[in-house]
């Protein structure tokens, strides 16, 4: 019985770490530029396999793989702003929300088919991890859960303490909260908008290192963490942190108890289910504020 | 044409602007100097707000010019122009709901690095309005009417420029209310600050204004002192319905 309690919270708590990084930054975005970024996950892709070239192809140690992974993520999060988000607005087109997504969607098949051509679509091993397991009386911890456990906490609590306690977070919190009093205070939301790309973006990128070293590098590695996210997000609320982090550890959860009880392939079957029901029971999500935007 | 000087606070010369395709502001020109304040008044819907939109960079530009003291904002961005010392309180407060009080008041100092010059405003601004200082902790979605004005005055300030454009400070408040606003609103021309005040009622602010302009249909079809206003009947009755 312990064992199987065990086995269960382990991976409970790597996924929900996995799945929490992943919501952070696709949430991050949406609550504060109202843009959901259906390039997330590539950024997520991009990020393990930047870690790759790093360690693999360049012959790197694998700490400069993780600082390539934030790098690559962040990068492309500078450059969806320059080259989409910016125009955009520039634009004034007449939804926002609409052109982005499907720019996003655009940028997201460009960035997956160039990995693809690089890289070719044969399942890579990410060299970006650790190997072997910390022995606690019969059971055993693998030290990739330990790192993935950990940078995902370090990662939410640097984050939490950015929005808090900085005036580059109180800059991002602000204009999340109203744009247009933003601006009147002096924030240049431009270049808020920047920021929070690019810190979406490496999260992403870490993101994308993380679980390509549980699973294996491929070019939709970041699809199935994306839709996770994506489904966490709207279990919390568009655009809720907080919600959304424990919104993606308790689905973790579910989805391990119900793989080990009824099979790995009811996980996901399950999952949405229960979107379905919490969108029934509160549309705007478990967190979520009395907002709806129709597309 | 009005030239720009020196001594004035704010001058917008020939100032068109609008919406889109638009056109809401039609070749305004406007003097503001230290020390004083200038009431624009008018009917609803004829374009006070967009005048003081139109100032601190919220809405496009077509034509015109405007200056705070020697410095040409013309078409800058609004955080540009906020950074250069317009304070915009505009209609509506436009609070961080999910902030407090403090931190609402925090975040009009954005662009000011020194502690110490924080502190001192915070302490003028809890002089000015009591009532905040105990509300300082209180989520400001939470708050009232007259306490959500209160905080959206004193965020400005926080801003601690010299000018300050302030949207119908009046608006759905009760007369008490009302009463409390406008003498702070005195004490911070007293202060010394130049202000810039869009309000429906000219009676309300006759004696604190040192000019009034009456606008419609987003030209200024009057400009003279508020005692002139009040008593030119055949224009209250005509723009502003009595």
């Amino acid at each position: 019985m312990m064992d199987i309690f065990f086995s269960i919270a382990l991976s409970g708590l790597t996924s929900g770490a996995m799945y929490a990084l992943a919501t952070l930054g696709l949430s991050l975005v949406w609550g504060s530029m109202g843009m959901l970024n259906m390039a997330h996950g590539a950024m997520l892709t991009l990020g393990g396999y930047a870690a790759f070239a790093v360690v693999m192809q360049m012959g790197l140690p694998g700490p400069l793989g993780f600082v390539a992974a934030l790098g690559a993520g962040a990068l492309v999060g500078a450059l969806l702003y320059m080259l989409v988000v910016k125009p955009l607005l520039r634009a004034e087109v007449a939804s926002f929300e609409t052109a982005v997504l499907m720019a996003t969607v655009g940028l997201a098949t460009a960035l997956e088919n160039s990995i693809l051509l690089t890289f070719g679509g044969q399942p890579l091993a990410q060299p970006v991890k650790s190997d072997g397991m910390l022995q606690i009386g019969q059971q055993g911890v693998p030290y990739q859960s330990m790192v993935v456990i950990g940078v995902a906490l370090i990662l939410m609590g640097i984050t939490a303490y950015v929005l808090q306690h900085t005036r580059a977070g109180r800059a991002i919190r602000a204009t999340t909260q109203n744009r247009d009093a933003a601006q009147l205070l002096g924030i240049p939301v431009g270049r808020v908008y920047l920021q929070v790309l690019m810190f979406s973006g490496a999260l992403a990128g870490i993101c994308g290192c993380l679980v390509s070293s549980i699973t294996q590098l491929s070019p939709t590695l970041g699809a199935d963490p994306m839709l996770k996210a994506f489904i966490m997000c709207v279990v919390a609320g568009l655009g809720n942190l907080p919600g959304a982090v424990l919104a993606a550890f308790a689905l973790a959860f579910i989805e391990a108890i119900v793989q080990y009880v009824f099979g790995g392939r009811w996980g996901f079957p399950v999952l949405l289910g229960l979107v379905i029901l919490v969108l029934v029971w509160r549309p705007t999500g478990l967190f979520g504020r009395a907002q709806i935007r129709r597309l | 044409m009005l030239k720009p000087k020196p001594a004035a606070a704010l001058v917008l010369d020939g100032v068109t602007a609008g919406y889109g395709g638009l056109t809401i502001l039609r070749d305004i020109s406007l003097r503001l100097l230290p020390g004083h304040m200038v009431t624009v008044v008018g009917p609803n819907g004829h374009g006070k707000s967009t005048l003081l939109k139109t100032i601190s960079g919220m809405t496009q530009q077509s034509s015109g010019r405007i200056w705070i003291g020697e410095d040409e904002i013309t078409s800058l961005p609004a955080h540009a122009i906020a950074g250069l010392g317009v304070a915009h309180i505009p209609q509506g407060d436009l609070l961080f709901p999910e902030m407090t009080v403090e931190e609402n008041l925090l975040m009009g100092a954005y662009l000011t690095a020194e502690q110490a010059q924080i502190e001192q405003r915070f302490d003028e601004v809890y002089r000015l309005f009591p009532k905040l200082a105990g509300r300082r902790d209180q989520t400001a979605s939470t708050l009232s009417g007259g306490e959500r004005r209160m905080v959206g005055i004193g965020r400005g300030l926080m801003m601690g420029t010299q000018l300050l454009l302030i949207d119908e400070p009046s608006l759905g408040l009760a007369p008490l209310v009302i009463d409390q606003i406008y003498e702070a609103i005195g004490a911070l021309k007293a202060s010394g600050r130049s202000i810039l005040l869009v309000e429906e009622n000219p009676a309300r602010v006759a004696e604190l204004s040192d000019e009034m302009h009456l606008l419609d249909d987003g030209h200024i079809v009057w400009s003279g002192l508020p005692a002139e206003l009040l008593k030119r009947d055949e224009l209250l009755a005509t723009y502003l319905g009595g």
